[in-house]
């Protein structure tokens, strides 16, 4: 796994890489991560069940994404894929720049190569242009890819020109769990919406600030908690400021482990997301037993089963119709929100994940490795100019790696051991019932 | 095995909400009692949703996939005569820039004079002035002009500016002539790429609008530093605002009021700048009628034959614009 996002950065990206591998693992797979280092987090961490992260030193520059090094990179990720004697590299995230080297030099190198794409691009801007154009370039020559809806799969089947059978849907999962709705914590003579994300405005949060006055207005028995932090945070406490809802509405950042907590206080919860691959918040939401209000965009409609959610258009009118709708309904108990959590543990489960990602790895360790002149006409049909460029670069890609061979040869890089997973398995369960009978004593 | 006929609140498809009276989905004609297996007795249809676990692979690509793409949706088609018509909009500000060359270069040889450049100045600003005022009280009656503070504006203006010639003229006389040259033509490049064409407000305060304007002023405050009198220094300078500031409000005014009349401008402007570069230089004179029939002809061509790579995608992808009502607009893009 290589992603320029993990712990201790929070995010979707950050929690579906560590639960994937931790399945993986759970499954007898053998998983490591490679990251760039954070901070003073260099070098070597092993996490629970011995999944070992790799802090690559990298200057960082951009919201933890790191600049594109071409070959530097490829040196060190040489020694760790030998090392680890991996058979499989899996990138995460197209704002990776790490991901996009990874899964180049794997390729130079013979290894399989897999992409997750966490997210949707337009066309039109030009940021989306250039990043397309990159991902082009590295999804020429990959074994698979996954996406995490069916949206965001034709989605980045268009952006990279991709065969659509090799782009499998796998969806993130959720943690069923850790969010078990508890009634107790609602306040019962009001009616809570609960909104938690980040405070952007690709989250939409002028529509939210347009929204909450008219809801406060009408019902004199909604109170809403805003969670979460970002620039559109001022847009919200001007608004909080300008009509008075200092009692009703609460502002405030959350971490990751109070989002639960959180979430069980209110009824609904809302999300006015203006694009959105997946959304994650919204399964957690309805995992712990609230009503969820959404605007329709991108995969959402996808995630939630239509008893649990209510759409809306990204627009003022049609969301505040949506949201009074909902209100109704939980004032005259149509729904049971209570439920969502039981089938919900169904639907998104982490295990599930690991199994159907599981299969498109043994797909792809079928594949016939394709010679590199092969690999040369693949990139070359990126276009005119750009193709030829991309060869010249693969090129001297793989010229530096029969340089590294040479210089830095494979025999003298040692290998490390094995984590015992089974062994510590047994030992943590042995561990646990002397703790027991300690107890018990 | 007998399986009951499954019933749908809503349209799994595109997700509307099955009213009591509807059979079939109005958007994609889908059953609300929906029994897929009378159509394939072995498999139920794939649906494009997360939470249903399916029997097809997860590479499975469906014959409603990229369904909801959209191509070219907001292209706009262009006809040849309509942007050759558009194109006046360029072509009348490039004749406008070459005319006032021609302008400062007469003025220089001393073929023209200074009394008559400021008597037909005024003598066009006035008479544009009363056209400008009467179409607006023609298109817009219910506005009220304040033509007093206008013309106190315009007095004060242009005393203020003929008190300011003298440090005007002395500005910039101790740069070479070539620096003048050079920087004229980068400011003229300069008016030229940021004026503002598109827009057909008439109340126009944009900051595109407001660079090129500067831009033209700085250029003519550059050259004004070459002549040797006064009276040359605030001819060229009112000119400047005149042609510069004003003029360009009159061309859109216009544009909006009729097409002949926009059109009849532009063949005005295009017979003076080329009579007054005539007597100047016969090379420039041909460079730029070359340089008009590319933008009036070759260009729209270019365009449209252009527009067949076009290729503008849209899908459910998209950010979506929030619309929000109460005057709140927000647009980032």
């Amino acid at each position: 796994m290589v992603s320029d996002f993990f712990y201790p950065n929070a995010g979707g990206v950050e929690s579906h890489l560590y639960h994937l591998s931790q399945r993986l693992i759970q499954r007898g797979h053998k998983v490591i991560i490679i990251t760039h280092a954070y901070g003073n987090r260099t070098g070597i961490r092993c996490l629970t069940n011995g999944l070992k992260v790799y802090h690559v030193p990298i200057m960082v520059v951009f919201q933890e994404a790191t600049p594109p090094t071409l070959y530097g990179f490829f040196p060190i990720f040489r020694s760790i894929v030998l090392r680890e004697q991996i058979s499989i590299v899996h990138g995460h995230q197209a704002f990776s720049s790490m991901c996009h080297e990874a899964i180049i030099h794997a390729r130079t190198m013979g290894l399989k190569t897999c992409f997750t794409d966490h997210s949707l691009f337009g066309f039109s801007d030009p940021s989306s242009i250039v990043m397309n154009k990159f991902l082009k370039f590295t999804l020429s020559d990959i074994d698979h890819v996954v996406c995490v809806s069916h949206t965001s799969k034709e989605n980045t089947v268009l952006r990279a020109a991709l065969t659509p059978q090799n782009v499998s849907v796998i969806p993130n999962a959720v943690i069923a769990s850790r969010f078990t709705p508890d009634p107790s914590m609602q306040d019962p003579n009001v009616t809570t919406i609960v909104v938690i994300s980040r405070q952007t405005y690709r989250k939409g949060m002028d529509l939210l600030v347009a929204v909450v006055p008219r809801i406060c207005r009408k019902y004199s028995k909604v109170r809403f908690i805003i969670g979460g932090d970002g620039p559109k945070r001022i847009d919200l406490e001007q608004m909080r400021e300008k009509h008075l809802l200092h009692d009703r509405v609460d502002l405030g950042s959350i971490k990751a482990h109070e989002v639960r907590n959180t979430l069980v206080r209110g009824q609904i919860f809302l999300n006015t997301s203006l694009t959105e691959a997946f959304c994650i918040g919204i399964v957690e939401a309805a995992c712990a037993g609230l009503l969820v209000v959404s605007t329709k965009v991108g995969g959402v409609p996808e995630v939630l089963p239509r008893h649990m959610i209510l759409f809306a258009k990204p627009e003022e009118d049609d969301l505040v119709e949506a949201i009074e709708r909902s209100i109704e309904m939980i004032q005259r108990k149509e729904v049971q929100p209570a439920k969502f959590n039981d089938e919900l543990k169904e639907m998104y489960s982490w295990v599930n994940v690991a199994e159907r990602t599981e299969k498109v790895y043994d797909a792809i360790l079928q594949t016939r490795d394709p010679p590199l002149i092969e690999r040369l006409r693949s990139y070359y049909g990126c276009g005119v100019f750009v193709g030829k460029l991309f060869c010249i670069m693969i090129a001297l890609d793989y010229l530096f790696w029969v340089y590294l061979e040479w210089i830095l040869p494979r025999d003298e890089i040692e290998i490390a051991p094995k984590f015992p997973y089974k062994k510590f398995k047994k030992m943590c369960q042995r561990a646990d019932k002397e703790d027991e009978l300690e107890h018990n004593h | 095995m007998e399986r009951m006929p499954t019933v749908f609140n809503y349209c799994p498809r595109d997700g509307r909400p099955f009213r009591v009276d509807e059979q079939i989905c109005p958007l994609c004609d889908f059953q609300s009692l929906h029994a897929p297996w009378i159509q394939s007795p072995q498999k139920a249809p794939w649906r494009k949703l997360l939470y249903v676990r399916q029997d097809y692979p997860d590479n499975y690509v469906d014959d409603t996939f990229l369904e909801e793409l959209q191509k070219n949706a907001n292209v706009r088609q262009y006809e040849y005569w309509s942007v050759v018509l558009e194109s006046t909009i360029i072509t009348q500000h490039i004749s406008s820039i070459v005319i006032f060359v021609a302008v400062f270069i007469y003025l220089l040889n001393k073929q023209l004079s200074a009394h008559a450049l400021i008597i037909i100045g005024t003598a066009a600003t006035a008479i544009g002035y009363i056209f400008w005022d009467w179409s607006n009280t023609m298109l817009t009656p219910e506005s009220n002009f304040q033509r007093r503070k206008i013309f106190k504006g315009a007095a004060l203006f242009f005393l203020t500016l003929l008190g300011l010639t003298p440090i005007l003229k002395t500005l910039t006389v101790t740069t070479s002539p070539d620096t003048i040259w050079a920087l004229t033509v980068i400011l003229f490049l300069a008016n030229l790429s940021f004026h503002d064409y598109g827009s057909d407000n008439r109340r126009n305060i944009k900051y595109p609008g407001s660079l090129s304007t500067n831009a033209a002023i700085f250029a003519s405050v550059v050259l004004a530093s070459r002549f040797e009198t006064n009276l040359h220094v605030f001819g060229l300078m009112a000119f400047a605002v005149e042609w510069f500031a004003l003029f360009p409000m009159l061309r859109r005014q216009v544009r909006s009021v009729s097409i002949r009349g926009n059109l009849a401008l532009t063949i005005v402007l295009f017979l003076t700048a080329t009579t007054l570069f005539t007597r100047i230089s016969a090379a420039i004179v041909v460079i730029y009628i070359l340089g008009m029939a590319f933008v009036t002809f070759v260009c729209p061509f270019w365009l449209i034959w252009i527009q067949r790579y076009k290729n503008e995608i849209h899908g459910p992808w998209d950010e979506a614009r929030p619309k929000i009502q109460h005057g709140r607009s927000v647009d980032y893009n």
